[in-house]
């Protein structure tokens, strides 16, 4: 039947839907993305009666229940604990633009954390099988930071490892 | 912990949602009509004497295939129902206050929702008849019909 069959034009419709929100940080969270903004430094929170940090933070420590609030500077360099790398060209929800691939992102064990507190973000490194488990990071900063977890623009790998060997 | 509160801010954002919408062979035909003939087409099912609109493949009653069952309608028809949208949304197609009608055209026995202008919602009444007003710019979208609107 497929000769007989009509050439239709089909019609598709695309669109991109912008919902604006508006996130309220909190005390707890809003210290920690002020950190961030004015003096890049990244905070943990710690909790008083086991001692584990959280990055970023919560109001209450996670197994104690009890309000964290004692704080440290953590980082900026860490350990990739482990990470994913990302070929699902996903929208950025900020944009909508469909983001590059592949991606990494990485967990980072950041120096001064104590606990399984494990920092979440991208990490910039253009040849993916470079990345393993154990390599040292760095956070590196935006220039103009708003508040936000995206003033810290990704963590890259620091050069120079000596531990080599890997294949 | 003292000023805990000065820590406390509020960050703007927003979320886009990008998607598409495949209108499909009947949706298409449908569209295109709209778009290129101004012309607002329903689908007739014979067995159970219906006329569907928007259009669809399949009769929602008795499930025959109506996909060749074209009927051309006229772009008038009456107000079976009505909301007035007060607040505001980006993805509106327009400012509020606005009216969403539900409109049967005559010709058709199912009615489809669109957008009315027709002066003070506080006096609009299920019964009004309305004719169709085609944007002047069309792009194949049901929006192609900008709004509908009083017959004097």
């Amino acid at each position: 039947m497929a000769e007989d069959e009509v050439k239709q034009e089909l019609i598709v419709s695309k669109q991109v839907i912008s919902v604006p929100q508006r996130f309220a940080t909190g005390p707890v969270m809003g210290y920690f993305l002020q950190e961030l903004r004015d003096n890049a430094r990244i905070m943990a929170n710690r909790c008083p009666e086991c001692g584990r940090h959280q990055v970023p933070p919560r109001e209450v420590c996670a197994v104690c229940r009890l309000e964290a609030d004692q704080w440290d500077e953590v980082g900026p360099e860490g350990v990739i604990r482990h990470y994913d790398i990302v070929y699902y060209a996903s929208p950025d929800p900020l944009t909508g633009e469909t983001r590059e691939v592949p991606y990494v992102l990485a967990w980072i064990k950041l120096d001064g954390t104590s606990g399984d507190a494990y920092f979440w973000h991208m990490l910039k490194e253009n040849d993916p099988s470079k990345i393993r488990k154990g390599l040292r990071v760095r956070a590196v900063f935006n220039e103009n930071r708003v508040g936000a977890p995206s003033d810290i623009r990704h963590f890259e790998i620091i050069e120079a490892q000596e531990s080599g060997g890997e294949q | 912990m003292s000023a805990r509160e000065e820590h406390a801010f509020v960050v703007e954002g927003k979320m886009a949602l990008p998607y598409q919408y495949f209108a499909g062979t009947v949706g298409s035909t449908f569209l295109v009509a709209l778009r290129d003939e101004q012309k607002i087409l329903g689908i007739r099912c014979d067995t159970c004497n219906k006329v569907f609109i928007p259009p669809r493949a399949t009769c929602e009653r008795c499930f025959s295939d109506l996909t060749d069952k074209w009927v051309e309608l006229p772009g008038t028809g009456i107000v079976t129902g009505f909301t007035v949208v007060r607040y505001e949304e980006p993805y509106q197609p327009k400012k509020p206050p606005f009216v969403l009608a539900l409109i049967r055209l005559d010709g058709a026995d199912t009615p489809f929702v669109h957008l009315l202008e027709s002066g003070d919602p506080a006096e609009l009444q299920i019964g009004l008849k309305v004719k169709a007003v085609f944007a002047e710019k069309r792009i194949g979208s049901l929006l192609d019909i900008s709004h509908f609107a009083p017959v004097p």
